[in-house]
């Protein structure tokens, strides 16, 4: 590395490994406000999974129609509220922390890091937002499906695993498990590339005189 | 101990512009601190205590003036170097503890290692030494909120020790103790800096703090108003 005066400036570590255990460790200690962070990935991603799961399961029993343009257009809608949602909550979750960003950046962190600490979180935060609301989707779907639309359930079945070919097909379960997943961490990852960026740019004098 | 000087300041000066009122928090401050020096600087709140040690720390830019420690002018370096330098030539203690409440002790004390890269075996070793050299050996795998305040604060310290740095800074650290925690963490400091020649700074308006010190600085309104040694305080006394 660099030469400064007599000191050798060397390499400034931080695994991956170890980010990733740090930003665990705060989603289970701060644990409320890590789940008002998901309930907007979960109600958004429960939102389209239902909707999807929904028109599948009306396909099964009346063997047409599909999803609207309109309806496309209320899931963007559901998830931009998602994603502002994230991103407010990911912007009070870096301004709780300033004084901790500040001392995180005393001990040697660069910016980089502090990035990388809050983009892991949303990441994780992300996934398991994903995968509660695409089981929230679901069973909103059968409960659709069974109780108002009164469809059997190998009607269900077929719509969930898509053995039975209707003229639109749309996605499956597992495929929207997989859908539900990217769509969840891409959002979550989105919202909170704004919040996470101003923490990461942080001066630690700066951070230290800011009272919450 | 190839410096006379580990930090050296020269005409330095922070201002801070608040509308059309200029705030001099520091306004030509020329202090040299020795190697293994212990060195207090005192003031009323408000005369620019933690401006300085922002300054020293290389935590904020000054307005005017430089900065050097070990020789190096610090406003020089660019954001890697001074990540580098906050890491491993200075270990920073603060009145508010400052620990990463989600980690343990021991985790608390081994962040530091990481960024240096010592390898795991090694900071384990370490942070346990540095722990029960401040009196926390039963303690590592409590979290901050777990610790007293004393306890909280040898913590800061033990990190702040983590990867030998030249200086400990401290911010009023006994600011948020008892009468005696807080003596317990003066003579703690006074300790490490005998035992490990580390150089401590700190600011305070601890008056306990004067008996530990070789020197004393006194700052006023953002200016040295007078530098006392401990021979003369001792015979004031």
């Amino acid at each position: 590395m660099s030469r400064v005066g007599t000191w050798e400036i060397g390499e400034i570590k931080f695994p991956f490994s170890e980010a990733v255990r740090f930003s665990l460790e705060n989603i289970k200690k701060r644990f409320t406000r890590a789940a008002i962070t998901a309930a907007s990935v979960v109600l958004g991603i429960a939102f389209m999974n239902s909707l999807m799961m929904m028109a599948a399961i009306n396909q099964q029993v009346s063997g047409m129609g599909g999803i609207e343009l309109y309806q496309y257009w209320l899931l963007f809608i559901s998830l931009l509220v998602c994603a502002v949602g994230i991103t407010n909550s990911m912007l009070i979750a870096v301004t709780e922390r300033y004084k901790e960003i500040g001392t995180w950046k005393t001990l040697g962190a660069l910016d980089k890091h502090v990035l990388e600490l809050f983009l892991i979180e949303a990441s994780l935060i992300g996934l398991i937002g994903g995968l509660v609301g695409y089981i929230a989707g679901l069973v909103a779907a059968v409960i659709y499906g069974a109780v108002f639309q009164g469809a059997p359930m190998d009607k269900i079945s077929s719509a969930f695993f898509g053995t039975k070919m209707v003229p639109l097909p749309l996605p499956t379960a597992p495929a929207l498990l997989v859908l539900s997943l990217v769509v969840a961490v891409g959002i979550s990852l989105a919202a909170s590339l704004y919040p996470a960026y101003k923490g990461a740019k942080l001066e630690p004098a700066v951070a230290f005189r800011f009272e919450v | 101990m190839r410096y006379e000087y580990t930090v050296e300041t020269e005409d330095l000066a922070k201002y801070y512009y608040m509308g059309k009122y200029v705030v001099k928090a520091l306004d030509g401050i020329n202090l040299r601190v020795r190697r293994g020096e212990y060195l207090s600087i005192m003031g009323p709140s408000g005369s620019g205590k933690t401006t300085l040690f922002n300054m020293i720390g290389g935590l904020d830019r000054p307005t005017r003036g430089r900065v050097y420690i070990d020789e190096v002018d610090i406003s020089k370096l660019d954001a890697y170097e001074l990540a580098w330098l906050r890491c491993r030539k200075i270990g920073y203690v603060f009145q508010t503890f400052n620990l990463i409440p989600v980690l343990t002790a021991l985790e608390n004390v081994m962040l530091p290692m990481i960024f240096a890269g010592v390898p795991r075996e090694q900071r384990i070793k370490k942070a346990i030494e540095l722990l029960n050299a401040v009196g926390l050996g039963d303690r590592l795998h409590h979290k901050p909120g777990e610790l007293s305040g004393g306890q909280q604060q040898r913590v800061a310290i033990a990190r702040a020790l983590a990867n030998d740095p030249a200086i400990v800074l401290a911010d009023e650290p006994t600011g948020n103790l008892d009468l005696n925690t807080g003596l317990e963490i003066i003579n703690l400091m006074r300790t490490l800096n005998k035992e490990k020649g580390v150089t401590v700074i700190t600011a305070t308006h601890d008056l306990k703090m004067i008996d530990v010190s070789d020197r004393i600085v006194y700052i006023r309104d953002g200016k040295i108003e007078r530098i006392e040694t401990r021979a003369e305080v001792a015979v004031e006394a």
